[in-house]
């Protein structure tokens, strides 16, 4: 199973120089994990911001929400893998590098994310069907 | 020697085979909605229509048999209220698939996607439905299909949630354009609903003949 076939292609995004409060508004609003980061300008790369960096590196650290720009606590580069890849060696990148989502590229371009949720439903999915027509 | 009890007799045979027949029709029904709205072609929905009246016409046959004495009694009210929920399946595929012949092409191409997105997951569902329920009498694990069938749900809610974010973002035509609008995309997302009921039903069919 590719991972073109189980990833989600709700994609929401944020702008490198938004404040942490705008993230956590549009994260709780569109009921997101994570929000893909914008590059600042042509020299810079894509980036991701996630409730673990909100929780870990801006809440416990009392850091102003308001005043905190996302680009201060975005994780860069981004891990992708390419849409045909195998679920199983997103699994093992996921497990490499603990994180727990990974976004899915056609070519430059970034087409959605897949998550251990997703992988976990899919597979789920799969057994049920084990056994029965297609 | 209690299977032959339950399920054995012809009756009750001929019962499950009608029952079966009624979900791989709501699961033709999906399959056809689906074809149509991908296609942009509401004149394909007529056959959603088609097969809902050949479906309520097998519905009638299994009430029939049932109330002519297939089954145990204690049996028989859980039957046939799964066969109604999948009847409501039924109504509001065709409310849908009417509402769609009257929008045409004029889905915004954003929400046209999510709506092929719900209509792909209610014709996974129906699937996962008939499988579910052949498990009742093979001895399966149902337990595993009906998560799957949640799972699916959960899915649909989520499109939804997107979906009506979307949909009160865009302008509305005229009032008539909204209203059919908003009633095709409630009928859409409640069929994923009526099927988590149908196999949570079948969960309780299981638990009975325990």
């Amino acid at each position: 199973m590719n991972v073109v076939e189980i990833m989600t292609k709700k994609l929401e995004t944020i702008e490198a120089d938004a404040s942490l409060y705008d993230a956590i508004e549009k994260m709780i609003d569109r009921r997101i994990r994570s929000l893909l980061v914008k590059p600042k300008d042509d020299k810079d790369v894509n980036g991701v911001i996630t409730v673990r960096d909100i929780v870990t590196k801006a809440l416990a650290k009392n850091l102003d929400l308001n005043k905190t720009k996302v680009s201060e606590i975005t994780s860069k580069p981004l891990v992708c893998i390419d849409k045909n890849t195998d679920v199983e060696y997103a699994v093992n990148l996921m497990s490499k590098f603990n994180i727990t989502r990974v976004f899915v590229n056609d070519g430059r371009e970034i087409i959605g994310i897949i998550s251990l949720l997703d992988v976990m439903s899919a597979e789920l999915i799969k057994r049920a069907k084990e056994g029965h027509r297609a | 020697m209690l299977e032959r009890v339950f399920f054995g007799a012809k009756k009750e045979q001929k019962v499950i085979e009608r029952i079966s027949k009624h979900i791989q029709i709501l699961h033709a029904a999906a399959e056809c909605f689906k074809k149509a709205i991908e296609k942009k072609e509401s004149e394909q929905m007529y056959c959603v229509a088609d097969l809902e009246r050949e479906a309520d016409s097998i519905r009638r046959e299994i009430m029939s048999m049932i109330y002519e004495g297939a089954f145990l009694p204690y049996l028989r009210s859980n039957i046939c209220r799964f066969v109604e929920i999948v009847e409501e399946a039924f109504d509001l595929l065709k409310e849908a698939a009417s509402e769609f012949d009257y929008i045409g092409q004029g889905l915004d191409k954003e929400i046209e996607e999510d709506c092929i997105q719900i209509a792909d997951r209610n014709l996974q569902m129906s699937d996962m439905l008939l499988i579910s329920f052949e498990t009742l009498f093979s001895k399966g694990d149902l337990r595993e299909k009906t998560l799957a069938i949640r799972i699916y749900e959960k899915q649909v809610d989520e499109i939804k949630v997107d979906l009506v974010r979307k949909m009160t973002e865009r302008e509305v035509k005229s009032f008539w354009h909204g209203k059919i609008l908003s009633d095709f995309v409630s009928h859409l997302t409640r069929i994923s609903n009526v099927i988590e009921d149908a196999s949570d039903y079948l969960l309780i069919i299981n638990v009975s003949l325990r």
